[in-house]
């Protein structure tokens, strides 16, 4: 099989407890679901703080619990939901990647390349001119540096 | 709580330390009574003529610093000491720990933020001998507080500094303004080195830079601030970097409410894209005020006005508009 379209069909939702990452597993639910050769990724980054956060070595090893936890429900409920919908088992995966994250969207497309996965999803959040401009948007700097693989951004 | 210890605790005793006050700040400020103290943890009660011992030196601690950007608002900060080195009679700061959480609202925009020792501790080692930074060092007390002890710089702060400079804005800009934007891109350079190295300043504003008296040298000061981003690590220092440099374009704010109380009549032709996006009080589009500042200049301020559509994402971009901008002005 063609490589290229083998990494096409590994499809990489990234995913958080936002409204946004729910409309962006519904998309794909519905466009993909009961077609064959398809293989979802689906990917929770959880930026860690940098270690100045934490007080102590115990605040920071329950907020890695908490957050790994929190985590890996999301993408359990999310997985269950697919594979309620028609995908096969064994083509949904879940990935919960705590790292430091100088950008969320430059992980996201570490874990796109690493998953050879040739379509990205994302929601976007509809976030004002002002947060974008101190906080900067995930989903832009996706779509502007996102390389080989395609890219859908859900409203 | 606080220790106080004894003299026979500690390397020094009282006369010794008595004979060093009065060699380093004369016989009329040795204080009759003074603690010494090796505990930091409850900064309050680490107060004016004590002697904190912090390492293998002794310190004579003297006022509170201030928050001083406001002027008449300025705030005590408890935790951050002038001191004099007794072992060699230099002014320091003393910054103790001081842990704070909570959210912050810039904008309508809602982030968290916390104080971190351990963060300026760090930069404080990665920015050794750097002549853009403050330079001090770290150390624990003998509870394990990171303290901080950083070099006194005697100066005004760079947006102090640069008000008086000149006559007239016209003057201003032609005769003064392009060194002042050479000392603006080192700075910017600073951050860059900062940012390439992962960290960020984290709280970025005009009167955390001080211009040193001796020297001229402009160096960023407290670098303990930090905050949890979101997409981009570095965006908020880019912010702060952003403000910095419309002020000293400026040679200070340029608000509507000036322009209204002057009966100016660019008050009619500005619209709400000329203004800052954060600060929608302060006119970035500095052109429509000072016809003379350049295209190339002008368009970097815009970066930061509600007109932007595509905002500086490092400081490479920006310091390479910086550049092509400065080429374009009279060189000093």
């Amino acid at each position: 099989m063609d490589s290229k379209i083998t990494n096409k069909r590994n499809i990489l939702i990234a995913v958080d407890e936002s409204e946004n990452a729910a409309r962006s597993v519904s998309y794909v639910r519905d466009l993909l679901a009961g077609l064959p050769g398809f293989h979802i990724a689906l990917i929770s980054i959880i930026p860690e703080p940098s270690e100045d956060y934490f007080m102590s070595e115990s605040e920071r090893t329950a907020w890695i619990e908490d957050k790994n936890a929190s985590a890996r429900s999301i993408l359990e409920g999310y997985r269950k939901l697919l594979i309620e919908a028609g995908f096969g088992d064994e083509d949904v995966t879940v990935h919960a990647v705590m790292k430091e994250c100088t950008s969320i969207a430059e992980c996201i497309l570490k874990e796109q390349e690493k998953l050879a996965c040739g379509t990205v999803v994302i929601g976007r959040r509809g976030i004002s001119k002002k947060e974008e401009f101190i906080f900067g948007s995930t989903s832009n700097r996706i779509l502007h540096t996102a390389r080989d693989c395609a890219v859908w951004v859900i409203e | 709580m606080q220790q106080i210890v004894s003299r026979e605790k500690v390397q020094f005793n009282r006369d010794e330390l008595t004979n060093k006050i009065e060699h380093w700040l004369g016989p009329e400020r040795v204080p009759k009574q003074f603690n010494i103290i090796t505990d930091t943890t409850d900064f309050f009660r680490v107060d004016y003529d004590d002697i904190v011992i912090l390492g293998d030196k002794p310190y004579l601690v003297r006022n509170n610093e201030r928050e001083g950007r406001f002027g008449i608002d300025e705030q005590q900060k408890f935790w951050v000491k002038r001191a004099r080195d007794l072992s060699d009679g230099s002014v320091k700061i003393i910054k103790l720990v001081f842990h704070e959480r909570f959210e912050a609202k810039v904008g309508g925009i809602v982030f968290e933020c916390f104080r971190s020792p351990k963060k300026e501790a760090r930069i404080l080692d990665l920015t050794k001998g750097h002549p853009r930074f403050m330079q001090g060092f770290s150390l624990n007390d003998s509870s394990n507080n990171i303290i901080r002890i950083v070099d006194y710089i005697k100066g005004k702060t760079l947006a102090d500094a640069i008000l008086t400079c000149g006559g007239d804005h016209e003057d201003y800009f032609y005769n003064h303004f392009p060194s002042i934007l050479d000392e603006y891109i080192e700075l910017a350079e600073a951050i860059r080195f900062l940012h390439q190295r992962g960290e960020k300043h984290g709280d970025i504003r005009r009167d955390h830079i001080i211009k040193e008296k001796e020297t001229g040298n402009s160096r960023w000061i407290d670098f303990d601030f930090n905050y949890l981003h979101k997409e981009n690590m570095f965006s908020y220092d880019l912010f702060g970097l952003g403000n910095i440099l419309v002020y000293l374009v400026g040679r200070g704010d340029v608000t509507f409410q000036q322009l209204l109380q002057a009966d100016s009549p660019l008050v009619g032709k500005l619209t709400s894209n000329d203004m800052n996006i954060i600060f929608n009080n302060r006119v970035v589009n500095l052109q429509k005020v000072y016809p003379y500042v350049p295209d190339e200049l002008n368009l970097i301020l815009l970066h930061f006005s509600m007109y932007a559509e595509v905002f500086y994402e490092n400081t490479e971009q920006l310091l390479h508009d910086l550049r092509e901008a400065r080429d374009r002005l009279h060189r000093s």
